[in-house]
């Protein structure tokens, strides 16, 4: 049961781009669809806690999520299952940047990057402000 | 010394990152430039890379300042655990008052009080963070600025939708990969391959 809760948080950790967000739809397909861990409804309420507590929504819904099936065995589970693969991936190219970042086109690259990242800062901005 | 500010800096993230990816990461900026960690063009970078890896934004980003800090996996160690350990400790305690949690929590006037102020501070505080990341380092040129408001206009698509009031176009398939941040990205990086090199 534990390694099963590691290996389903370790797929969804590795394969959702784009953050916290993104994965919900993943967590729901895997725990509540496919396996039927928790139902629709304490969904709902998880992502409405991991919500309004502070720190990443991912983490805070695989705690609930790992409390809910396994106690905090079941937390040790889902939370390194959801992180490993971040940590792994971003130190591999922490590592490399370093060493790519004076080729041109690699600056190039970044120079196209940074004005769109203020954008997305941005627009999270207008959109919470609606949302007041 | 230096771990012991990483790790009281990204407790105080976890603790206060209230409202999801950029508030995180703007709170995260805020320590990393005050500490003086790392450049505001540094900063960007990593918070790009941290867009387009998979994982939680405010995890990536976390694990890379740790590395970058100190030049070592221990400072990502460090840096990760810190913006948990907050979650975890909030999140059990929800977990052990759950069942006798109102189910109504969510309809209590104070706690709706509560929650406002805290996202009117969360909004101003991403406000600022963007403001303090537009550098001449960052603004190169006019392309940075076309470029700015081009992924700007994009994410702010399902918006306009809304209040168009036509609701139905934010579900569009074409609408709804333009608006994604990664897709956006990746956009953005072709286009400065381009522009530049």
């Amino acid at each position: 049961m534990l390694l099963r809760l590691f290996w389903t948080y370790l797929k969804i950790g590795t394969f959702t781009l784009g953050g916290g967000y993104a994965m919900l739809p993943l967590i729901q397909h895997e725990i509540v669809d496919k396996q039927h861990l928790i139902d629709e409804k304490e969904f709902v309420n998880m992502i409405a806690l991991a919500q309004a507590a502070p720190g990443l929504i991912a983490v805070n819904s695989a705690i609930f999520i790992g409390h809910r099936i396994a106690g905090w065995r079941g937390v040790a589970a889902t939370v390194c299952g959801a992180v490993l693969p971040s940590i792994v991936i971003i130190l591999l190219i922490a590592v490399f940047f370093r060493q790519l970042k004076h080729i041109a086109a690699v600056e190039a690259v970044f120079k196209g990057l940074r004005p769109a990242v203020v954008a997305l800062i941005a627009a999270a901005v207008i959109k919470m402000a609606r949302n007041i | 010394m230096l771990y012991l500010s990483l790790f009281i800096s990204f407790f105080k993230v976890g603790l206060l990152g209230f409202g999801g990816g950029m508030a995180i990461i703007s709170l995260i900026q805020n320590e990393v430039l005050r500490h003086g960690w790392m450049t505001e063009t540094e900063f960007v970078d990593i918070v790009a890379i941290s867009q387009v890896t998979p994982g939680p934004i405010g995890m990536n980003c976390a694990t890379y300042v740790g590395y970058t800090a100190t030049g070592s996996v221990w400072g990502s160690m460090v840096t990760s655990f810190a913006i948990v350990l907050p979650s975890l400790i909030i999140m059990l305690t929800i977990c052990a008052i759950y069942d006798k949690l109102s189910k109504r929590w969510s309809e209590n006037k104070v706690y709706q009080a509560v929650m406002r102020l805290i996202r009117i501070g969360v909004v101003v505080l991403i406000a600022h963070a963007a403001w303090t990341l537009i550098t001449p380092a960052t603004f190169t040129d006019m392309r940075s600025w076309v470029i700015f408001g081009a992924v700007l206009l994009c994410m702010l698509l399902p918006e306009a939708a809304r209040v168009l009031k036509r609701p139905e176009w934010a579900k569009n398939k074409a609408v709804r990969v333009l608006s994604h941040p990664v897709f956006l990205m990746v956009l953005a990086g072709a286009a400065g391959y381009m522009m530049y090199s």
